[in-house]
């Protein structure tokens, strides 16, 4: 092939993949662009000749975090996969080009790799007022995203932002801000978290181009392979969970002994991340680790389930510190001091019947 | 509607005879699922606002939280399967037992439920109609609490669903999605918790207030099946 | 003959900047800056938990990350009167530290390099003589002519595989471009083993605030338990491994990016002279020793310089209502009481007001609105933020250890104290302030150590955190200094509730559009004058621009 730069299929070959492996990799890269029978044939050719698939990283609303994470990945370590196994043709974090040279780069890789480069996207698109809170050239998001999206072999979103919209989109949502996968038609592969761990990025990544399968996607199109287990059922403070030993307030005893920061607000039971199995920043740690609750930061809508600190959210119009429990108790007492008046009443107001026994005969039902 | 109340011949006050209303399938759901709800309750209250206790003791040495958890997922099948022996009931079971006395799908039904507001509940009139099995408004709350029981119940299990091995939690988990996540179904499930709380308490109340005031053994009929009628109404 | 040309996206910043920049003769005579995303965090932040905020105001940037939670948590601390134990400061300022290290590194070597750094001449290099170059400025170990070698070799297959990559389309081959192939190539290997290296110094955060980005913060202290007796806690199996991070990039920053610093300055030593733009400069300053109530005592001064005169440096007081002003006559937002008012954050507004063009736009109208940036004022001026105003208000303010590596530095690359007015200035002041940053931070970490081994141990303070302990209202203020400059948030709480939250964030200052006067903010001040060879291809733009590090989706949040 004359390249001294494996090709996937040389470097798929060198691992021991056969020739069927590689085309069901294939078919996989055409499923995900939604390509026809005819055109996957193209896809084979493109990752046989191509010796790094071409990679489009958009932003549009979004704190360049995810960004940020990618850059930490450990394994592999992210000047490998730069310079190795993909070719990153814009990302406007680090490529060298402005302006219209990096509109350039763009187009120069959507018009050559048509139906051949992935697609990876980070932050949210506006919806509201025409999308004019994200332009890029003069151009909204939506626009720059649709002409990307179209003849991308493969979409992952990145974050929460890309795929559930994150803090923007908190309540008001302000500008709109829309998730990827509501916006175009072609299967997304959402990669949540704000940020996603670094290693699960290059492992999504890495997932697609070496082992030649689709990561197994859950109903939220989350890969199985990192969002199938909530971050409590592997948390190492599980023990004291399950003991009933909770820590009361930052720094108490129970805190300084790392009992479980459920009663601190911890959303580990309702949240679908890999943290307490891959850990944060080469496996150093992660949030409850360090003794703060997890927050739930990969799960769609969490900046609404606040007040943070607290197990349930705030009920809707009880003020701050109003859980569903204050305001059933206070029901509670409110039926009971009902019942109590009702009570008297009914002495009250059907004493004769009470006490004289003037029973009128009641009427039957029939 | 006929009555094929049995009648029977001893033990029979002056002016009632007693009328067998809930049959044996019924009592019997209606006390384990009364129980069911009164652990799923307190278990689940504890589930959500874990108690603060001494530490004294390593965590390996107790289990305490995951002892409650147990308990509830246990009732929760308990309630769960209960629930469905009474669904069914509701086809085969007597008149009192039928799902006709539940949906209000008759303006009679209506205009019952008025005269029950009237007499019990405003007592704006001092007395009325007396009826043997629900009367329209009970029946219309117990519809919304076998609701209520529903919707604990796929709440429950597609929370059970991401934690069980089991074929039938998991044929909950879509429910999770359609929800929103599991916070959100966990605030719902949690939230509901207090209508099963605040029913049970007007519910005891009310079935206490019918016997002080009709003085035919309402609370009792839960337990024996019978309840008492007036002769006079069937010579009307 | 007057041209304006159209920067957008600048790259290799972080969120969405547009340059109008109108060129005559190949001189910038007028420049705009905009900043094009907007997301309204002040919106979203009103009538929730104060004790929430700092983790929404963190997703300002994931760059900066952690600055905007220390703000938050600190203006809410301000608001509530707490005083976090000492424990937690030195915490925080490991922290503060952290990021100034990792951020400014990746700045230079992955934001900025590519601006002096001519990647496609490093094939042309001779090895040898980089390695000879390499030891001659620096003792880090990996520089034989062996590994620039291998590595040329590497970046050769990757040029001819035809795949650039990042790389495609930049400005190669341009005349700004003065490195000698050498230099470019130890450039090079630098990039590479800085990107490897930026993401071991940040597990300081892992440690205590258990990832990166986005650590956890909390109001009143910090979430970490500090228990040499156990195995759940910061015990001394994490202080050990803070320490050799500690240790590792004090390595890095005094061998590799100072010696880089100085060896590619000494090349452009002309850039001393562009780009100076404004003459005033604010700090909010910042890393206390003994408390954040008493500034004085802040490694990094607090305080203002008006028109370069280092020998007055004037007070900042973020509360009082006539010095820190925000304005939109140029912003598409509008204000209930007129656009050409100035409120102070504490009255401040945020309601959207787009006015065009609308999308797809070729040019903004500058005579109107035209950024989603409000435009920061400090008694009406115009002020610069950044590592030089920081270095220029600690250095006016006396401070010792920042005089004596300031003076090093002239007298090494042997220029006057004027030519840090410059963007060469601005590019070395943030390496010289990572200097100071890391010896620093080793002092803190010590006197961490001091007061576990004294038994004090508590990193979180309990008073004021039941709502029903607070005021039924109180506004505060938490100033910082982010590594893009001065940053404060202001808060008024009411009820228990965020009533109203205002984020002045460093790039607002330096990136806004011009205020109702006429006065330009930093960016277009400091493009005013630079000459450009090639209209077409906006290097030396980018060079000033990078010169500040723009963040934009700080700048507007
Ligand atoms: C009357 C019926 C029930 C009541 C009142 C009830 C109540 C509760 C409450 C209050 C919680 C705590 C929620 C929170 O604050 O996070 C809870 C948790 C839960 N309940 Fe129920 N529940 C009922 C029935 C069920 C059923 C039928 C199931 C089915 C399996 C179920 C499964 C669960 C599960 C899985 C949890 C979460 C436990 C954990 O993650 O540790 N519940 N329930
Ligand atoms: C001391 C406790 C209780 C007593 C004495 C009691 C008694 C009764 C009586 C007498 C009835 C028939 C009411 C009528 O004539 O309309 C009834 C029905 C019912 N009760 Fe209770 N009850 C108790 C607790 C509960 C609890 C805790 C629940 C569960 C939430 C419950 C759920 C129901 C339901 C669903 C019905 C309708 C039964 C059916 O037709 O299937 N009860 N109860
Ligand atoms: N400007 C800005 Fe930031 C910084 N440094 C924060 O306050 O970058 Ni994202
Ligand atoms: S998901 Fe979170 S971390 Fe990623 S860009 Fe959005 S706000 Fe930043
Ligand atoms: S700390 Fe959180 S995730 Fe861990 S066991 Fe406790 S509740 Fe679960
Ligand atoms: S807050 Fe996020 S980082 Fe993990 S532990 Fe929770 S999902
Ligand atoms: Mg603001």
């Amino acid at each position: 092939m004359g390249h001294s730069i494996p090709t996937i299929w040389e470097s798929m070959q060198a691992k021991g993949y056969d020739r069927r492996e590689f085309l069901r990799f294939c078919s996989f890269a055409a499923m995900m662009a939604g390509i026809e029978t005819a055109g996957f044939s193209k896809v084979v050719h493109a990752l046989e000749t191509q010796a790094r698939p071409p990679v489009v990283w958009l932003h549009f609303q979004e704190c360049t975090c995810c960004s940020e994470s990618f850059i930490r990945s450990s394994h592999p370590l992210v000047a490998d996969v730069l310079l190795d196994s993909i070719s990153l043709d814009y990302s406007e974090t680090l490529q060298a080009a402005a302006g219209h040279q990096a509109e350039k780069s763009l187009h120069d890789t959507m018009q050559k790799f048509a139906g051949k480069y992935i697609l990876l996207v980070e932050g949210s698109i506006p919806t509201h007022d025409g999308g004019v809170y994200c332009t890029i050239g003069g151009r909204t998001a939506e626009d720059i995203l649709q002409e990307a999206a179209k003849d991308a072999a493969a979409v992952i979103a990145w974050g929460s932002c890309a795929s559930h919209g994150c803090v923007q989109s908190a309540k008001p949502n302000p500008t709109g801000a829309t998730p990827v996968h509501k916006l175009i038609s072609k299967p997304v592969i959402n990669v949540p978290g704000c940020p996603p761990i670094a290693d699960v990025m290059t492992g999504v990544i890495t997932h697609l181009l070496v082992l030649g399968s689709a990561p197994e996607l859950d109903g939220l199109g989350r890969p199985k392979e990192f969002y199938s287990r909530r971050v409590h059922d592997t948390c190492y403070r599980r023990p004291y969970y399950d003991a009933g030993l909770f820590v009361e307030s930052f720094d108490d005893e129970k805190a300084r002994k790392g009992y479980c920061l459920y009663k601190m607000g911890c959303r580990g039971p309702v949240t679908y991340n890999a943290c307490s199995v891959t850990k944060w920043n080469g496996a150093t740690s992660y949030p409850i680790q360090s003794g703060h609750g997890c927050i739930g930061c990969s799960e769609a809508g969490f900046w609404d389930n606040g007040p943070l600190y607290q197990h349930l959210a705030s009920f809707p119009g009880f003020g701050i510190e109003s859980t569903a429990d204050n305001v059933g108790a206070l029901v509670g007492i409110a039926a009971l001091g009902g019942m109590a008046v009702h009570a008297v009443s009914t002495n009250v107001r059907k004493h004769e019947l009470l006490v004289q026994g003037k029973h009128s005969e009641p009427k039957a039902k029939e | 509607m006929a009555t094929k109340a049995f009648v029977a011949q001893a033990s029979q006050p002056e002016k009632f005879r007693r009328v067998y209303v809930w049959e044996f399938p019924v009592r019997l759901y209606h006390w384990v699922n009364a129980l069911c709800v009164v652990v799923l309750c307190v278990t689940g209250y504890l589930i959500g606002r874990p108690l603060a206790i001494t530490y004294s003791s390593e965590a390996y040495q107790q289990y305490w939280f995951g002892t409650v958890r147990f308990l509830h997922f246990v009732t929760a099948f308990v309630f769960f399967f209960n629930f469905l022996v009474r669904l069914y009931w509701g086809f085969v079971g007597n008149q009192y037992a039928k799902w006709s006395n539940f949906i209000p799908n008759h303006r009679a039904q209506w205009r019952e439920m008025i005269e029950v507001m009237k007499v019990d509940v405003l007592q704006t009139r001092v007395q009325g109609l007396i009826t043997l099995g629900h009367n329209a408004l009970a029946g219309l709350i117990y519809f919304l609490s076998f609701l209520a029981f529903l919707f604990q119940s796929l709440t429950g299990f597609a929370l059970y669903s991401s934690m069980s091995q089991a074929r039938l939690p998991r044929l909950f988990a879509w429910i999770t999605p359609l929800m929103g996540g599991d916070f959100a179904v966990r605030q719902w499930h949690h939230i509901f918790m207090w209508f099963f709380i605040w029913f049970t308490l007007v519910h005891v109340y009310l079935v206490f207030y019918h016997d002080y005031i009709e003085g035919r053994g309402t609370t009792s009929s839960m337990v024996g099946g019978w309840k008492f009628d007036s002769d006079k109404r069937d010579e009307k | 003959m007057a041209n304006r040309i159209v920067v957008d996206p600048i790259t290799r910043i972080e969120g969405h900047l547009r340059v109008e920049a109108v060129v005559e003769n190949g001189v910038i005579t007028d420049a705009y800056s905009a900043g094009t995303m907007v997301r309204g965090f002040e919106k979203i932040l009103k009538g929730r938990d104060p004790r929430d905020a700092w983790a929404f105001t963190e997703r300002a940037c994931g760059v900066c990350t952690t600055v905007h939670a220390l703000a938050s948590v600190r203006c809410v601390e301000d608001a509530l009167n707490i005083t976090v134990p000492q424990n937690a400061e030195l915490i925080r300022n490991l922290m503060f530290c952290t990021q100034y290290v990792q951020d400014h590194v990746v700045h230079f070597y992955h934001l900025h390099a590519l601006d002096w750094v001519d990647v496609v001449s490093v094939l042309k290099a001779d090895p040898k003589k980089t390695s000879a170059l390499a030891e001659s400025i620096s003792s880090w170990p990996k520089s034989s002519p062996k590994y620039f070698a291998e590595l040329q070799t590497r970046l050769k297959t990757f040029v001819e595989s035809g795949q650039l990559g990042i790389f495609a389309n930049g400005y190669w081959g341009h005349p700004a471009y003065k490195l000698p192939p050498e230099v470019n190539l130890l450039a090079v290997a630098h990039y590479l083993e800085a990107l490897e290296w930026q993401k071991e110094i940040v597990k300081i955060h892992a440690i205590f605030g258990g990832k990166n980005p986005h650590p956890n913060y909390l109001v009143g202290g910090v979430p970490c338990s500090l228990n040499a007796e156990e195995v759940n806690a910061v015990n001394m199996e994490r202080l050990n491994h803070v320490g050799s991070l500690i240790k590792q990039a004090k390595e890095f920053v005094e061998q590799v990016y100072i010696p880089d610093l100085m060896a590619i300055a000494s090349f452009y030593k002309e850039w001393a002279g562009y780009g100076g733009g404004l003459k005033n400069y604010l700090a909010y300053g910042d890393l206390p020793t003994r408390g954040y109530g008493q500034p004085d005592y802040f490694k990094f001064a607090r305080g203002a310089i008006l028109d370069r005169n280092l020998n007055e440096v004037h007070p900042v007081n973020g509360r009082d209502a006539e010095e820190i002003k925000e304005y939109i006559a140029h912003s598409w937002y509008r204000y209930a009481g007129g656009d050409n008012l100035g409120l102070h954050p504490f009255e401040g507004e945020t309601e959207f007001n787009f006015t065009g063009p609308n999308p797809p736009y070729e040019q903004l109208n500058v005579e109107g609105k035209y950024s989603w940036l409000k435009t920061p004022r400090w008694k009406e001026h115009p002020m610069e933020v950044g590592p030089l105003a920081r270095l220029l208000v600690s250095y006016a303010a006396g401070r010792t250890d920042v005089k004596q590596v300031v003076n090093d530095a002239l007298k090494q690359l042997n220029v006057p104290v004027d030519a840090l007015f410059s963007t060469l200035g601005r590019t070395a002041a943030r390496g010289l302030e990572t200097l100071l940053v890391v010896h620093w931070m080793q002092g803190f970490y010590d006197d961490l150590i001091a007061q576990m081994k004294t038994g004090h141990t508590s990193t979180f303070t309990r008073e004021k955190w039941e709502p029903s302990t607070w005021p039924a209202s109180a506004e505060g203020v938490g100033l910082t200094e982010a590594p893009r400059g001065a940053l404060a948030h202001w808060i008024r709480i009411k009820e228990g509730k965020i009533d109203n939250y205002q984020l002045v964030v460093p790039s607002t200052w330096n990136a806004s559009p011009r205020d109702g006067n006429g006065q330009r903010s930093a960016y277009e001040a400091s493009l005013i004058g630079t000459k450009m060879a090639h209209p077409d291809q906006p290097l030396e733009i980018l060079r000033t621009i990078h010169s500040f590090d723009p963040c934009i989706a700080c700048a507007v949040h």
